[in-house]
């Protein structure tokens, strides 16, 4: 069986156990907090895709991630026009509108008049964020201001109330599943080896005659895509988005996940997300004061022993 | 009566200048690449060669001039548009993809000329592995190559994009004397079976040029200052002047 068989069954298995092991705890409470995690972990995957599989450093993903979920909440929550709307087809509408502004976005950042590479983009995507943060601030009534919106519908499916406990994480999990699956479907694909192609060497890319902007737009907005699905029904589910969803501070949080996970693994950052977050859960309870730095301190050892990330250690071997 | 030999020109420069700032680094070259030639392009480090060559393959506007491929104008194209025109370029340093394994090099190489089928193992990509000698490290990460096997993947990988012509910067740069014969043998090979309708090859090595090219051009100060067999040139007095110094 070649290796790379051997690593996405030892994946498959992966996910399926840190999917399961929560269902065996009968605590409601706990099931509900996994489930968040689970949607954190496709926002953690998302920015996999463009960092991780693309090479492009984004300082701004939470702006997906956030504006999926305040799209949610003012097509739920706000009059007028064709306004309200009910749970999916807010949140439909809510996805589809992120993509396009993503669309919008790469489509300027990389096919504009002055195609930006690295830093520059890093810096543009911290602008967005930073810009979409105090918007939501000073938004008024369409954001709320600083207060948020507070979002009453709750997730339910085919009449099914999905919104807490259990059944609120079957829904995480089966949305972590599938977007698992589109993004390994996107990476093994033709898309995803040219994207692979120019994360390694973007000027011999373009010399075998691809169309470099085009397939960065493409994994730009694919990536922008699963964030805003999983910002809202994560927002749905929380019952009420503030200006920190669409800001820095959630932007770099996520950098971490997958930094620790591994970047380029797609299930590295799964495992980081969760690990991280329970961690931060079960000693925020127990160190008040001093939670942060063990944290802290945990993640510089960890980046130190493993700088491609615990998954990307164990996936290529301790040479990177 | 006598036949005519009838030279197809693939590439034609005429009159192509490159400025940066104030400095002229190519200035008013023209030539023409003709089908089943490999054209050799000497010359001192310094002389404008390797501009001349991102020229032709698009790293680099052209200031003035026209750049013509196959007939067609392609001075203001972007290097992708070019590669899709048929130009394929191997440079010195080579740029392969260090993190994929030398099979997904190729693949990447392949990929665009095979809309319809998938060619993660076709017998192409076999083939060429078995040509660049690497059939025994396919599925190796690329950055664990030699700088010798690196050279022969990017020609590999450049082939698999079945260029028309092929511009080589310095392809025997790095490598052994049995080496630089094999690469020799293959430039041969590629013309002589039209796999490659036309080459150029910008080398220091002499004696390689002499083995695989019937057609020389010198250049000197950014402009070309002889064109002909390698012993024309090596008899032209403006070289002999260019590089003996007495020129001003």
């Amino acid at each position: 069986m070649a290796r790379s068989t051997r690593v996405r069954i030892a994946e498959l298995v992966l996910l399926a156990a840190l999917i399961v092991a929560p269902l065996v705890v009968h605590d409601a409470f706990t099931i509900d907090r996994f489930g968040r995690y689970l949607l954190y972990a496709v926002f953690a995957i998302s920015v996999d895709l463009i960092w991780g599989v693309g090479g492009v450093l984004t300082f701004g993903h939470a702006a997906f991630f956030g504006a999926g979920g305040y799209l949610a909440a003012i097509f739920m929550e706000r009059g007028g026009w064709f306004l309200p709307l009910p749970l999916w087809p807010a949140i439909a509408l809510a996805v589809a509108c992120v993509a396009m502004f993503a669309v919008l976005l790469s489509g300027l950042a990389f096919r504009g008049p002055f195609p930006m590479r690295g830093v520059e983009l890093a810096v543009i995507t911290l602008a967005v964020a930073y810009l979409l943060e105090q918007y939501a601030r000073a938004g008024g009534r369409l954001t709320g201001g600083q207060n948020g919106i507070l979002i009453g519908p709750r997730l339910t499916v085919f009449g099914i109330n999905v919104h807490r406990g259990r059944n609120f994480y079957l829904l995480a999990a089966a949305t972590l599943i599938v977007c698992y699956v589109v993004a390994r479907w996107f990476v093994s694909s033709r898309a995803g080896l040219v994207v692979r192609g120019i994360r390694d060497n973007e000027p011999r890319v373009d010399l075998l005659g691809y169309h470099v902007p085009n397939m960065k737009i493409a994994v730009f907005v694919l990536s922008a895509t699963l964030a805003a699905l999983a910002g809202a029904l994560f927002y749905v589910h929380e019952g009420i988005i503030t200006p920190g969803a669409v800001g820095v501070a959630a932007s770099t949080q996520v950098l971490l996940w997958v930094a620790l996970g591994g970047r380029a693994t797609l299930i590295g950052p799964i495992v980081g997300t969760i690990v991280l977050q329970h961690l931060t859960a079960t000693l925020s309870g127990r160190l008040l004061d001093t939670w942060i730095l063990v944290i802290g301190a945990l993640l510089i050892v960890v980046v130190m022993l493993f700088p491609a990330g615990v998954l990307g250690w164990l996936d290529r071997g301790p040479s990177r | 009566m006598t036949a005519t030999a009838v030279r197809t020109a693939v590439v034609e420069a005429r009159g192509l200048s490159k400025s940066f700032g104030g400095f002229r680094a190519v200035h008013d070259v023209s030539f023409e690449l003709h089908e089943h030639e490999i054209t050799g392009l000497v010359g001192s480090n310094g002389a404008g060669k390797t501009t001349l060559l991102n020229l032709i393959y698009g790293r680099n506007s052209i200031t003035d001039g026209r750049l013509l491929l196959d007939g067609t104008d392609v001075t203001r194209q972007p290097a992708f548009r070019r590669v899709r025109r048929g130009l394929g370029m191997v440079f010195q340093h080579t740029t392969i993809f260090p993190t994929m394994g030398v099979r997904e090099n190729l693949r990447l190489g392949a990929l665009r000329k095979h809309p319809g089928a998938d060619p993660s193992s076709p017998d192409e990509i076999e083939a060429m592995l078995e040509r660049v000698g690497l059939a025994e490290q396919g599925d190796v990460e690329a950055a664990t190559l030699s700088h010798g096997e690196q050279q022969w993947l990017e020609i590999g990988m450049v082939l698999l994009a079945k260029p028309t012509v092929v511009l080589l910067d310095e392809p025997t740069s790095g490598m052994t004397k049995a080496e630089a014969a094999r690469m020799a043998d293959l430039c041969r090979t590629l013309i002589e079976q039209q796999a490659v309708r036309s080459m150029m090859v910008v080398e220091h090595n002499i004696d390689f040029i002499r083995h695989i090219s019937n057609h020389v051009l010198v250049m000197h100060r950014g402009t070309i200052i002889a064109a002909g067999t390698i012993d024309e040139v090596q008899h032209d007095q403006a070289v002999r002047d260019a590089f003996l110094g007495r020129q001003a």
